[in-house]
């Protein structure tokens, strides 16, 4: 007889105990939750972004009416940067959820601005949100657990097991389809409001199709440990419960123990400075710059900037805008170190975050489904490249206006930078077609 | 006699260092009803178990049609039915979806109808047939097994305590039933402490002690075994 028939004779047996309709019924909620939850963070987070749009150009409207030179236009007007949620990110809300996603940034000194929000240096947190992902790396292990710990066991104590065992064809093709029935029920039930969300959230399909495959090999991984475990000649003497704390131990040992002891490691390998030093650094040679002699300024500011060489002559000796952003350009040359210093290290730690996840299938799990979700620790740093380059972008416009004391115009100011992401100008584009 | 269904050949078994069967030795021929009689812990259940490969033996050989129950496990159970000593089925099933359920387990084609016989033959009240087992009583449990066991129409029966939880009728429907196995070709090997039952249906009486084989009582033609004679030898064995 087939495999299927093995499978339908099994699903046909489960599925009239009432308790495993109720313990699924119970993961179908779980999940319709964390699903529920994730999309309407995003959602949240969406709006946010929008609110602080439409805010900010009404604001900028009314400031850049009162300015009447470019050097306090630059100065009072404040850009929106954001990272948006991506249509998969309601299912692993991941580093979001410890990097800021928005910054309201001016043309001072950046460095500071970017880690003004990050004072405590962001760890590499484990344990995060309900959300998907944590439903699934976490939670569902317990799950593959708690249905087939007793698959073997459970028979032995209603005494069973020998006629079982006797009458069976083929004993463990009873076990596996057991196992396999209950494993595949779970996937349904954990996967069933992921799609839904999914398809809500108009994710794309690839991605989807991806997070259900990770979903399915950690469930996989999770049914052969149990049930290689369960069935062992060694379990055979063993009560349902001693089997399900051995499994609990393993679980322990992946889920609590691996990220904790890789967590401690890595920040022993890996030492950077803190956003908070970055923040410090940064403000006190701005700070300190209004006291020091004006030629100290120019001389660090020329050196990456020579095309402004003999534009540097200051009209009053107290005072002029392209001294003030020359200074607030220099601090974040001081600061420049540092903050690749950190960067790198965050870069490191996440790879050998990636390393010890090799050992902790939760772990794997996770940064897998964060990845697909660009909610993961890449995409933070993406993003605050996309800050800096932004920024960059603000004095490239403004220091040719200051520097050659261009007549000041609304006109030219309107054309000043604008931060976009390229999902958002690619919506317009698809909007306005 | 005729051709040898089950061998026990010097068959040795010890849970924990301690010996349970020692050197048992008998054998049971095709069609012959065979009872293992003993008190309690002498042995009788694990002896049955060995042939069924859910007990290993230490030392010895057991066979099952030629089969050697250490190397051959699979495909005696292809060929044998198995009464447990105490009977628990699903009790979130009906009586009827356990039958069907084990039928399947086992990969035996049955329809609805041979297992409304097979019911029948037992006497088991038709309307608890498709009620959950769990409403069961001990003796209507035990009719649902052996109607089981009757289903794989196999060629040996192991039963392992069949009559307990039986009413008288439903013993008598019962030794008749397992009579008429026997005349069409079924061994049939069991265990009881019932002197009296064995004594009326089997064969060949086996009276086993501690783990040892001590008395073997055969049947005179169409006369049963002596009771008294049997009910003496087991006495003897088991007075405090
Ligand atoms: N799995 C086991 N582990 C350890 N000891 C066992 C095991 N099974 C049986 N025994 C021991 O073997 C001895 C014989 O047990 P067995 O079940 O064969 O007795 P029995 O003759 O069937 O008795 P009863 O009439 O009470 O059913 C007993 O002393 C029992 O404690
Ligand atoms: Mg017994």
């Amino acid at each position: 007889m087939s495999i299927f028939s093995n499978f339908s004779r099994e699903a046909k047996f489960l599925f009239k105990q009432k308790h495993l309709w109720a313990f699924y019924a119970v993961v179908v909620c779980l999940s319709a939750f964390a699903v529920y939850s994730g999309i309407s963070e995003a959602n949240h987070q969406q709006a946010t972004i929008e609110r602080l749009l439409e805010k900010e150009a009404i604001d900028r409207e009314n400031v850049i009416a009162k300015q009447k030179d470019y050097g306090s236009a630059a100065y009072y007007t404040f850009h929106l940067t954001y990272s948006e949620p991506s249509a998969m990110a309601f299912a692993a809300m991941g580093q979001r959820d410890i990097y800021p996603w928005k910054h309201r940034i001016r043309m001072l000194a950046l460095e500071g601005q970017i880690y003004e929000t990050d004072a405590d240096n962001p760890e590499l947190s484990f344990l995060g949100r309900f959300d998907f992902a944590f439903l699934v790396s976490i939670l569902l292990p317990l799950f593959v657990i708690l249905l087939l710990h007793d698959l073997r066991a459970s028979e032995r104590s209603a005494g069973r097991y020998d006629l079982l065992v006797v009458t069976a064809k083929n004993q463990h093709s009873l076990w596996l389809s057991r196992a396999v029935i209950l494993s595949l029920s779970l996937a349904a039930a954990l996967l069933i409001p992921f799609v839904v969300g999914a398809i809500v959230s108009q994710a794309p399909f690839a991605d989807v199709v991806l997070m259900v495959l990770v979903v399915l090999a950690h469930l996989l991984f999770w049914m052969v440990i149990s049930l290689v475990f369960v069935t062992s000649k060694k379990a055979i003497k063993q009560s349902s419960a001693q089997i399900a704390s051995v499994l609990l131990s393993v679980w322990l040992l992946v889920t609590v123990l691996v990220p904790v002891v890789s967590d401690l490691v890595i920040n022993k390998m890996v030492t950077g400075p803190s956003g908070g030093e970055i923040m410090l650094t940064q403000r006190e040679a701005v700070n300190d710059a209004w006291d020091l002699p004006a030629e100290d300024t120019w001389t660090e500011f020329l050196k990456t900037h020579p095309q402004w060489q003999g534009k540097t002559t200051m009209d009053s000796p107290f005072f002029e805008w392209k001294w003030y952003y020359a200074f607030q350009q220099v601090g974040d040359q001081k600061a420049s170190a540092l903050a690749t210093a950190y960067r790198d290290a965050i870069i490191k730690k996440d790879q050998l975050a990636g390393q010890f996840a090799l050992l902790s299938p939760p772990m794997l799990t996770q940064r897998i489904l964060s990845a697909i979700a660009t909610t993961d620790t890449q995409a933070a740093l993406v993003y605050q490249q996309q800050i800096r380059q932004f920024h960059k972008s603000l004095r490239e416009f403004y220091y040719p206006l200051m520097f050659n004391k261009a007549e000041f115009s609304l006109e030219t100011l309107k054309a000043q930078p604008q931060y976009s992401t390229y999902e958002r100008a690619h919506k317009k584009h698809m909007e306005n077609n | 006699m005729q051709k040898e269904v089950l061998i026990a050949d010097s068959l040795s078994v010890s849970f924990n260092h301690q010996t349970v069967l020692d050197e048992v030795s008998f054998s049971v021929a095709k069609g012959e009803v065979f009872a293992l009689l003993g008190g309690n812990g002498a042995g009788k259940s694990t002896t049955l178990k060995t042939f069924l490969g859910t007990v290993s033996p230490h030392s010895g050989i057991a066979k099952v049609m030629g089969l050697n129950v250490t190397s051959e496990i699979d495909k005696i159970r292809a060929k044998v039915a198995y009464l447990p000593e105490s009977v628990t089925l699903y009790g979130h099933l009906t009586g009827v979806e356990n039958i069907q359920y084990f039928l399947a387990l086992a990969q035996v084609n049955c329809t609805d109808a041979d297992i409304e016989q097979a019911l029948k033959r037992v006497a088991l009240q038709q309307n608890a047939w498709h009620k959950k087992m769990s409403f069961y009583s001990k003796g209507m449990r035990q009719k649902t097994a052996i109607a089981l066991a009757l289903l794989r129409n196999a060629p040996v029966l192991f039963l392992d305590e069949p009559t307990s939880g039986l009413d008288p009728n439903a013993i008598d429907e019962f030794n008749q039933l397992i009579a008429n196995l026997a005349t069409e070709g079924t061994t049939v090997f069991m265990v009881t402490h019932d002197v009296y039952g064995a004594c009326h249906i089997a064969h060949r009486i086996g009276l086993l002690d501690q783990g040892k084989i001590v008395g073997m009582f055969e049947r005179g033609g169409q006369t049963n075994i002596d009771t008294e004679a049997v009910h003496a030898a087991f006495s003897a064995r088991n007075r405090p």
